[in-house]
Parts: structure tokens; sequence; C-alpha cells
């Protein structure tokens, strides 16, 4: 295959908590298997971003004082990414970035965090954390698999009709611990994808990986098939994964953030 | 038998607190040996959770009710190799140290630590008490430490699914500092922009960083903690020395690294270890030869000039105190096993990953490389900082590689990914067979650099020792 698969990393050096930048390299390393060239550029706050050149826009996650500068550095690059959504361009996000791509985001403690707009829904800082490793299962493309991760959010989230959720809820807590949802996604069908679930998710979910180089593909090349990789390794930490969180089923891994009290308040000297 | 339970004998003794300590040291001290010969470990734990039941106030009334000199050490990375620091040099000035050697520090650690202050009949048997703490439990236990020194050696992210976020363990370790007695010293790590903004009201705190002309690392985009603690804006490095660690400033506000207390000056490498020069504010440098290897060496021995200065230990004591100061278990600790050049490595997030392979790059190629990483409420459950971990500086330099332990299937998907010989990965979950294997696949006077996690380092670590395989390789 001729075709090439331009990538742009959104904010990479804020929104980068959990090893989400694994997601790229994911798509890096299946599309270059295949002989897809790849080419990576990485876009931090502010930075200009060009609406035509993005076949799939990736966003990571990161703590709220990261989403704070994430959000302002966003107001200038909001047209461009809702333009290359319009055209055809894939967007994938995780946590912070799902909360990004939201109308607000409001914390617990501060001020609101404006969104994008992108999706609708709405978050609210929520008094305990989720913290557990997550299943959910996704409907893409006429297929249905069970996408595994971890998941570290103490924001809850709501979808307006305007969003779909990326899945439903398998073990885990999904979008607010409550209606079962996980993620979302935009109800008119345009490839925005958002979820909650880190890991990094892309790695060990292969075939969820693969549907979004597809869609991203089809903005250029219009559509393809990828042909399947072998995916031993792949499947091994994906079961590894599935196995933790069904042994993990509603008791939390972790101590309560709130046994650290209050964040810092940043001060100048 | 009730009426020699323990529990009974907190009820009934009106005698004073400090017979009340005695006792609970001896209850701890049976307890912590039953548990050795009982083949449960070094016990240390476990004398902690006895002696807390005889005299659950056994922290408050051994350092905070004595104003005991304590110099508590917290902080991500580095706590283990600083207190050994900290305490050599104490010893070597004449003091009598108690120290949570065995690296147990979470709240009972800290109790089997007070029981150590006392003897059987209650009296001071320490003058000082060195006392790694857990960046979590460290805020509980605040007021009963009282610690007269706080040594904070960095914040990167280590277990976000036990602490949440950075920023809540930077503000806990600033409140626990707020709780230190009138006259304590806080030493805080200049070069960790986090680190160098706690406090700012603390009425003595001494900064301790890294003077360096050149650069030892580099920042990626990965990095922990590259915005400015004020106003956010991305900072300018100077000199990046370990992950976000150096010279920084920030071009937004203009807020820069604080002027150093003690700076390390220059640092060589040689065989046996590493050779660091000092400076120490007005006083005339002291070098010092430490026989350990990677560049968090630097920043733990600085850390730990700066304490046992604060309690009147001279540079100079100190400097040569560290010379004999070995690494803590599996620091880049060394050994030979069957004719192999083992090293054992702890690693347990992206910052001190960079250091091991700082190190392992220096080893000879074509080495065997075992990678043990589990899930335990010690470990944690995320390890998606794996993916922050540069696997791809080592690729080429391995020649067969076996990944281990509960997360063995993720460590072989992220060295895939890395892009990875795939044939030459061995996957083996059992770490003890993983260590064995991985040894006897080692050529004959081959090395075989083990990076592992805490919980299963510590049972390879035992395996070796029952082996009786634990010398060091620079002793030969």
């Amino acid at each position: 295959m001729a075709a090439d698969l331009r990538v742009l990393h959104l904010h990479p050096s804020v929104l980068n908590v959990a090893g989400d930048g694994g997601n790229v390299l994911a798509i890096q390393r299946r599309a270059g298997w295949r002989g897809i060239g790849v080419e990576v550029r990485r876009a931090d706050p502010g930075e200009a971003i060009d609406p035509a050149w993005s076949d799939l826009t990736v966003i990571g996650g990161g703590q709220d004082t990261e989403m704070r500068v994430a959000s302002e550095g966003l107001r200038g690059q909001a047209a461009a990414l809702r333009a290359s959504v319009e055209g055809g361009a894939v967007v994938f996000a995780v946590c912070a970035g799902l909360q990004l791509l939201g109308r607000v985001y409001i914390p617990s403690a501060g001020e609101a965090i404006e969104g994008l707009g992108m999706l609708d829904l709405e978050t609210r800082g929520g008094p305990e954390r989720f913290m557990q490793h997550a299943a959910c299962r996704v409907e893409l493309d006429d297929e249905a698999e069970t996408v595994v991760g971890f998941e570290n959010h103490s924001g809850l989230t709501e979808l307006g009709p305007g969003a779909m959720p990326f899945g439903s809820v398998l073990l885990g807590a999904g979008n607010n611990g409550r209606d079962g949802t996980e993620g979302a996604r935009p109800a008119d069908g345009s490839s925005v994808f958002a979820t909650y679930l880190h890991g990094p998710v892309l790695p060990k979910n292969p075939w969820l990986t693969d549907r979004l180089i597809e869609r991203a593909l089809a903005r250029r090349h219009g559509a393809v098939r990828l042909e399947p990789l072998p995916d031993e390794t792949e499947r091994r930490a994906h079961d590894e994964a599935l196995a933790a969180a069904e042994r993990a089923r509603g008791r939390r891994t972790a101590i309560r953030a709130a046994t650290l009290g209050r964040p810092a308040a940043p001060r100048r000297r | 038998m009730r009426g020699a339970s323990p529990d009974n004998a907190r009820v009934t003794t009106s005698t004073a607190p400090s017979a009340r300590l005695g006792l609970a040291r001896a209850a701890g001290r049976v307890a912590g040996a039953a548990s050795r010969v009982g083949g449960r470990g070094g016990g240390t734990a476990i004398s902690g959770v006895v002696a807390a039941w005889v005299e659950p106030d056994i922290r408050r009334r051994a350092f905070a009710d004595r104003g005991l000199p304590v110099i508590a050490i917290s902080g991500s990375n580095g706590k283990t190799t600083t207190a050994g620091f900290a305490a050599a040099a104490l010893r070597s000035a004449g003091r009598r140290v108690a120290a949570n050697a065995a690296g147990s520090n979470m709240i009972q650690g800290i109790s089997a630590l007070a029981l150590d202050t006392v003897d059987v009949i209650g009296r001071r048997r320490a003058d000082v008490a060195v006392a790694e703490v857990d960046e979590a439990a460290l805020l509980a236990i605040a007021d009963e430490l009282r610690p007269r020194v706080l040594v904070v050696t960095n914040v990167v992210r280590d277990q976000l699914d036990r602490f949440g976020e950075l920023y809540a363990t930077a503000g806990a370790l600033e409140r626990a500092a707020e709780r230190q007695p009138s006259g304590g010293t806080l030493v805080l790590c200049a070069d960790d922009p986090l680190v160098a903004g706690i406090a700012p009201g603390h009425p003595d705190r001494r900064f301790v960083g890294l003077d360096l002309p050149e650069s030892h690392d580099r920042i990626t985009s990965a990095a922990d903690s590259i915005r400015c603690p004020a106003c956010r804006t991305a900072l300018a490095y100077r000199t990046v020395q370990l992950g976000h660690l150096g010279d920084w400033s920030c071009p937004g506000c203009g807020l820069a690294r604080p002027p150093l207390d003690v700076a390390v000056t220059s640092i060589a490498r040689d065989a046996d270890g590493t050779e660091i020069t000092f400076r120490f504010r007005d006083r005339a440098a002291v070098a010092s030869h430490i026989p350990q290897l990677g560049l968090h060496v630097a920043y733990d021995a600085a850390l730990a000039l700066a304490a046992v200065e604060a309690l009147g230990v001279t540079p100079k004591t100190a400097a040569r105190a560290f010379e004999a100061v070995r690494p803590a278990w599996g620091r880049l600790d060394a050994f030979e096993a069957l004719g192999r050049h083992v090293i054992l490595a702890f690693a347990k997030n992206p910052m001190s990953y960079r250091t091991v392979i700082g190190v392992v790059e220096t080893l000879p190629p074509g080495l065997d490389l075992l990678l043990v990483h589990a899930s335990s409420p010690v470990d944690g459950e995320d390890f998606g900082w794996l993916w922050d971990v540069e696997y791809e500086r080592l690729r080429r330099l391995v020649a067969r590689t076996t990944v281990s332990g509960s997360k063995a299937g993720e460590l072989a998907n992220r060295l895939a990914y890395a892009d990875w010989p795939m044939p030459t990965v061995t996957v083996e979950p059992d770490e003890i067979a993983a260590f064995e294997a991985a040894l006897r696949n080692t050529p004959d006077g081959g090395t075989l650099a083990v990076v592992s996690g805490y919980s299963p380092l510590r049972r390879i670590v035992e395996h070796a020792q029952r082996q009786g395989w634990t010398r060091h390789f620079w002793e030969s």
C-alpha cells in the first residue's frame, strides 16, 4: 500500500499524564508494519494547526492544572480542529481530552474550564476518584469488541442528546459510575472518539487502533480495510488487563486521593 | 490466654510512658523475631504492628514527646539511598542513629523505627532517627514525627493510582512541612520545579541541586513537570540532569531555580563508583568517592549532606562517611552468580528508569535483560507509565530479554512497540523461574541486568541471598 498517514499529537507536553503517548506509538507502528508511511507532528498549546493536514488527531490525559493550560491553548486551535473533523479527519481523545472536547468541565475547586463543545457533554468534579482496571463493549463499523484499560478520574460526565456513548461499561465506572456509558462520540456519526480509558488503551486494543487508522486513511485514500496482523503479544496484554479488571470488580485499587487533601496552590516567591 | 495478650497489657499497665515504650519494644522484638524464624521475612513491619498494639501512641511518645531529633526523608525517588547516606554521616560523627534501614517506609515501618529508639526498659538508645517516609503516610504522622529536618527528594509521576495527581502529592508534603517544630529545616531539591516551590513561607529552606556545565539528560514530551509552578509557562532549562530535574527558569514570570546551599559541581564515573564534588555555600568544596553508580547518587548524597549539616555534622565528615556507603539492596547493586555478572536495578517510574538506563547503557553490549513488574498495593496497579520509559535506548544493547511478573504481557507488548526483535523475548510470569532461566541463558562471563519493581525485586534478592550470591563484583 502506498498510502500515507498524517498524525497530529495535540498538546504532547501537557496532556501526557499516564503513558498516553503510547497511543500515538501504537498508531505509528501498526500503520508502519503494513508499509504505510506515517508522519507525526506535534502541536503544543497555542501553536498553529493546519486544518487540512491531519488525518488523525490524538489528545491525551492530564491533571486539572494541565487542563487549564490546555483549555487556554486550545482556544486558538478550536476552529482548525473543528474544520478538520468536518473535512473527514478523525479525533481520538482520552480522559482530560474527552473533558476538553465537551462543553465545560466544572472542577470541585476553582473556576470552570471551558471546552471545545465538539462533543455534547458536561463534566463536574465528583467526590471520589475512579481508579481501577476497566472494560467496555465498543461497536464500530459493524463490529463489536471488548476494549480494556485503566480509568483514573474524578470527573462525572453526562452526555447530552447530541452525543452517544463510545462504549457500554462491562467493568469499571465509565463516565459517571451510574448510567453504564463509557466515553462519547457525536450522534451524527462524525469521527470523534473519546474515552476515559488510559492504559494506554490503543496498544492493547489493536482492533480499535486499526479501525481508527482505517477511518483516518479514508479521508485522503478512500475506503480501506487493513490486513490483520498476528497480534499475539497484543492479545496477551489485552487479556492480562481484562483479567485484572475481572479480579478487581467493584473494588478500587487505590487509596482515596482525598487522603492527601487539597493541592498546593501555586505561589510566586 | 487472654490475660497474657498484649491488648490486656495496654489496659492494665499504669506504668510510666517510658516503661510502656520498653514493653512495646520487647513485644515488637518478639514478634519480629517470630516472623523471621517463621520464614516470613525481615519482620520489620510486623514488629511495628505489635508494638503499636501495646502502645498505640508509640510514634508520638518515641519522637515528638521526647523531642528526639528526626530527619524525615520523603518524595518519590531516592528516599532509601538518601537515608543511607544521612545515617552513615551521623554515625561517623559519633551519633547513635535509629533508621528504618529495611526501607519499610509506611506507618508500620515508622512504628518499628520508634521501637528502635528505646531499649526494653524505655531508655533512649538513639540520639537521632533517620526516617524514610512514604509520601502519603508522611502527612498522617507528621505531628508524631515532628521532623527537625524534612527532606523532599523529588515529586514525579509515581503510582498515580495511589496518589491521584502530582500537585496533591506536593501539597501533602507542604502541609507536612508546616508541622515541623520551630527551628526546623526543610531541605528541598531545587532542580525539581515543583519541589522548589514547596512551603515558600518556611523560615529555613535549604536548596540542593546540580551545578554542572553540561547536561546528562534531555527533556522529553513525557517529562513530569516542565511547566512553571507559578504561571504554568513552559520552562526553559540551562542544563537538564535527570528527567525534569535541572537548572530551570521561567521565561513567563522570571521565576528560576533558587540559589543552591549545597551544589554538586562535578561528577566522574569510574569502575568502582562515582567521584562527586560538593560546594557548600561559603565553605571549601569537599569531594567524595562513593561506591555506587547512577546520576541519582549525586542528588541523594547532596540532599543527605544538607540534612546532616542542619544537625551539626560537618560536610567533610559526611563526605568521608559516604565513601563506605554501598548501594541499598537492588539499587544498581551487583554480584556474581554461576560465573555471570548480575546487576540489580529497582525501577518504579520513568524517572527511576532514566537513571537505570543511563547505567545499563555503559555495560558491555550483547547483554541479557530481565524486566519484571507486578501489581500489588505497594507497586500499584496502573502501569501505563511503562510507555513513558525509553526502552528504545536499550534495544540494540540487548541480546536476549525475559519479561516477568503479573505485568509480563504488558511489558512484552511495550517491547513489541519499541520494535524489539520479538523472537529474542521470553515471557515467564513466575519471577524466580524467570530469574533462574535468564541467569542460565546468560553466557558464562556475560552480564544479566535485572530491572524490576519493588515487590518482585525483593523476592529475587531473597532468592539470590538464599543461594549465597550476594558478593559485589567490585570486591573480587
